[in-house]
């Protein structure tokens, strides 16, 4: 017995059904909810626990440490058109291109060729036909109930080598599209449950490291299994028509929920925040001359809410593709953004419904958010990068809109930066090894409206912040962990700070060479964040250090202090302090690929960072100043000159405030503000003449303004505008 | 529906205060939000300015939209008008670059210092108060961010359900500061 429609066919009329009524599946009703809500949330629960279970079962068969102690991947149930139902903990940025994924294979036409069967397993990590990027498996499997295809599973797990040009899976370095990796092209790779042979060839002899790429497959597959047998069992016990029914109510009710919080949390109108992302890789080593650039890429946000809570969102002005692996296409920001969009608005059952509560205008054609129609050979190595600063942005500007409705609880500041650490060599059981760690999965938490993030405890792409223990790393990789401890200021300056970011000293071991590369997944090296939401100071870049050829070894022998964090002083840092070395740098710009290969006993020190700050600095309780003094969480200097507090130290090394001398302090930093500040007209004027004559502006800054306003010219009119420019001018 | 819609006044207050336990903040987290915390929380801010005017909407902790006799501007919490609220305040404000070593170094140090060449830090403080109201980190070239131009008549008219009593159209007059200023 089969659908009574051809999956196209039923795709073409829910499309239509949807472009009606507003309603997903033309749900007007939702008539199993209303008809027995007791059993509706029970069979979710039980979904979502199917799920999670797979989770569970997947990440334990995979061998990389990346999906078995960090957890990074992902299950989840989807109709048989693709819509996602509910998904597993974990990597959810990428609900979306598992559910776009799946509606890939319709619209391909693979019901009549290659067919669906049970045990089929079908596979893409293609960002031509909607990957994300070459490391990130997506893969699916049809569920059938007596005959008839009922559901999908789905799973995603990022594997330690995307087969790349480099080593790794953060491939930021990629030129071109050719050197992303090893395609699966919308495959079938497999059938009756078992991979093909020729499948698992092509793992073995293009990554690097076949043997956890290939552990992941069986993992993914172990997941995807358990999804389908737990679901049989589900709709044996509760009925297929219920399940079909609820399921499609499911992601109506999602739909709805997004919408009713935009209405009864937000405000119509027009909503702008600028972004951007750089890129600094002029004058190192690079694959191809057209790399030797400097890239500066505009990362713009506008978001709309009309009267009915409709939210639209534009990237007019985004800037150029560029010639690493930091272009997206717009069906995987799309995917980033529904899951941004399920932290902060609809997050009451995580499915593809808030993705029609939005629409996203097709970015401009050439940009790097859709290099596609311009530059097919554009590379998507660490698609994310660019794209992740782009949902930093959705988080200030949701937590805007709620507190103009007075929902301080569910404000947040901007997101952390992403910066992805990756080793590769010969491990302690001499086996060549890539080792993606983790420790961008733990930022701290953005600055809610009433009170700091949360320190080590967030991660913008995934709900699963989860590092991994650093003792069960080190079984993986030929490193100790000589620190894992808070960064001190690392989340931004204002009457609420971010969580705290953490920065973590590794120091080889076991291994006669590895290399290290802290790669670009959205993180900063010339800039900060736009993020001074309401006065707020940003969070700093991204900064690695290391040193090559140390003394640690005798450090160690004669029982002296060695290095476990950079340390309070950036003119100063510890590892200057304490370490000799042939080669150190304290102040590595991320992306990095550090030029000397690293042996026992060198040190390199990675820092992850905080999330976003809001409020004027001189508003912070000075008590939360004190709290932080106390613990070591901000500096002195920062204490006293930023925030305005004045306090001292006694001899047990407590902090005690001076009160009256605080509120001095403050109202002579006001006094100083008003003395010190232009009138913005004043500013203005002479703004226009250094804007024109492009005074003090890096050439890559100059590059993306011509490269926006070639790409949106209505972008562009209301620069010129803006700065007087004449209507012919290019930057 | 049952549930929502069960805070008073002094519950929003302690909420916005801090004075609520993180547990109770997550309980109403996860509870159905209620639909009528836009008045109460107007309430507690209009009780705490010094000022008369009507707040029609709190944009940020210091800047409010307030209406005045024929106009809709933007006030601040210590009493400085920016005016209309269709034009970015920011162009009211008074500035500040960072844009030396030794100005950024009050703020970062060391390898936390951005370029800038690359960025600039720009600081819009009230001229009334000198409070920090934004800050920027853009490159030269990037128009002030206008962040949020509200819909405010549809939003009292079809989200509120209570007309504002003259309407105004929704459009922002930025650009016409701006070409006034040029002229």
């Amino acid at each position: 017995m089969g659908n009574p429609l051809k999956l196209r066919d039923q795709l073409r009329l829910n499309d239509e059904l949807f472009s009606k009524t507003g309603h997903m599946f033309g749900l007007e009703r939702l008539v199993e909810k209303e008809t027995d809500p007791g059993l509706y949330e029970a069979i979710w629960h039980i979904l979502l626990s199917v799920c999670n279970t797979a989770w569970e079962v997947g990440c334990k068969v995979s061998a990389s440490p990346v999906a078995a102690e960090g957890g990074d991947a992902l299950w989840a149930l989807h109709t048989p058109t693709g819509e996602c139902i509910c998904t597993s903990r974990g990597i959810t940025a990428h609900v979306g291109l598992l559910a776009s994924m799946i509606r890939k294979f319709i619209e391909l036409g693979y019901e009549d060729v290659p067919g669906f069967r049970q045990g089929d397993i079908f596979e893409n990590n293609d960002p031509h036909y909607g990957g994300i990027h070459m490391p990130d498996m997506d893969t699916a499997m049809p569920i059938f109930h007596h005959g008839k295809l009922i559901a999908w599973a789905s799973s995603v797990t990022h594997v330690a080598d995307a087969g790349a040009v480099l080593p790794g899976s953060i491939n930021f370095m990629n030129p071109d599209c050719f050197s992303d990796g090893m395609p699966v092209s919308v495959e079938r790779i497999g059938e009756n449950d078992r991979y093909y042979p020729w499948y698992e060839l092509r793992i073995k002899s293009r990554t690097r490291a076949p043997d956890w790429v290939l552990g992941d497959a069986r993992g993914r597959l172990a997941g995807l299994i358990t999804v389908r047998e737990k679901l049989i069992e589900t709709v044996d016990k509760y009925g297929l028509e219920f399940f079909e029914k609820a399921s499609k109510e499911y992601i109506e009710d999602s739909r709805r929920y997004a919408v009713s919080r935009i209405r009864n949390q937000a405000v119509p109108g027009r909503v702008r925040k600028s972004q951007f992302k750089d890129l600094t890789m002029k004058g190192k080593n690079v694959l191809m001359p057209k790399q030797d650039v400097d890239l500066l890429s505009n990362v713009p946000m506008e978001m709309r809410i009309d009267g009915k809570a409709n939210v639209s969102l534009s990237l007019a002005g985004a800037s150029g593709s560029v010639p690493f692996g930091q272009n997206i296409t717009p069906t995987a920001l799309s995917s980033a953004l529904l899951m941004g969009y399920s932290h902060v608005v609809g997050f009451d059952m995580f499915n593809s419904g808030p993705t029609y509560a939005l629409t996203v205008d097709t970015p401009p054609a050439g940009s790097w958010c859709n290099p596609f129609p311009v530059d097919w050979f554009a590379s998507t190595g660490m698609g994310w990068s660019s794209g992740i600063r782009w949902l930093s942005s959705l988080y200030e500007v949701t937590g805007r809109l709620y507190y103009m409705r007075g929902f301080v609880e569910e404000m947040s500041a901007g997101a952390a930066t992403t910066m992805c650490a990756e080793w590769n060599g010969i491990n302690q059981y001499g086996q060549y090894a890539v080792c993606l760690t983790l420790e961008q999965a733990s930022n701290g938490s953005p600055a809610r409206g009433i009170s700091d993030g949360e320190p080590a405890a967030w991660c913008v792409y995934t709900a699963n912040a989860d590092f991994g223990n650093a003792e069960v790393m080190e079984l993986y990789y030929p490193l100790l962990y000589l620190g894992r401890n808070m960064e001190p200021d690392s989340g931004g300056y204002g009457k609420f700070r971010g969580g705290l970011g953490h920065t973590t000293v590794w120091m080889v071991k076991n291994s006669p060479e590895m290399h290290y590369a802290a790669a670009c997944a959205g993180a900063h090296s010339k800039i900060t964040a736009n993020h001074g939401m309401y006065g707020a100071y940003p969070t700093p870049g991204d900064r690695v250090a290391y040193a090559a050829g140390t003394n640690v070894r005798e450090l160690i022998e004669q029982r002296k202090p060695l290095v476990h964090e950079r340390g309070d002083d950036p003119e100063h840092p510890t590892l200057s302090r304490n370490v000799v070395a042939d080669v150190m740098n304290n102040d590595v710009p991320v992306p990095a690929i550090i030029p000397e290969a690293l042996h026992e006993y060198d040190l390199v020190i990675n820092p992850t960072s905080g999330s976003q700050a809001m409020g004027d600095p001189i508003e912070r309780d000075p008590g939360r100043v004190k709290e932080d003094l106390d613990r070591g969480l901000t500096r002195p200097w920062v204490a006293e000159h930023v925030h305005g507090v004045v306090a001292r130290k006694d001899a047990r090394g407590a902090w005690t405030i001076d009160a009256d001398a605080t509120e001095r302090r403050r109202q002579g930093i006001r006094d100083a503000r008003l003395r010190r500040g232009v009138p913005f007209r004043d500013w203005w004027r002479r703004e226009c003449a250094e804007v024109a004559a492009g005074s003090n502006m890096n050439e890559a800054v100059k590059r993306m303004w011509r490269s926006s306003m070639q790409l949106s010219p209505g972008y562009a009119a209301e620069l010129r505008a803006f700065w007087g420019l004449p209507a012919d001018f290019e930057f | 529906m049952d549930g929502y819609d069960t805070y008073d006044v002094e519950d929003i207050r302690k909420l916005v205060d801090g004075e609520l336990p993180w547990t109770t903040v997550q309980q109403m987290m996860k509870h159905g939000k209620d639909r009528d915390r836009f008045d109460k929380w107007v309430t507690i801010l209009q009780g705490r300015v010094p000022w008369k005017e009507t707040i029609l909407l709190p944009l940020t902790p210091a800047l409010f939209i307030v209406q005045k006799p024929g106009v809709r501007v933007v006030k601040c919490r210590c009493g400085h008008e920016f005016g209309d609220y269709r034009v970015n305040w920011k162009l009211s404000s008074l500035i500040y670059l960072r844009d030396t070593d030794d100005k950024i170094s009050e703020v970062y140090r060391g390898y936390e210092k951005p370029d800038l060449a690359w960025t600039q830090l720009r600081e819009y403080y009230c001229p009334g108060c000198g409070s920090q109201l934004e800050v920027e980190a853009v490159p030269r070239g990037c128009p002030p961010d206008f962040e949020f131009l509200p819909d405010l008549d549809t939003f009292y008219r079809e989200w509120l359900g209570r007309p504002l009593p003259e309407t105004v159209e929704f459009v922002d007059r930025t650009p016409q500061r701006i070409k006034e200023w040029s002229s």
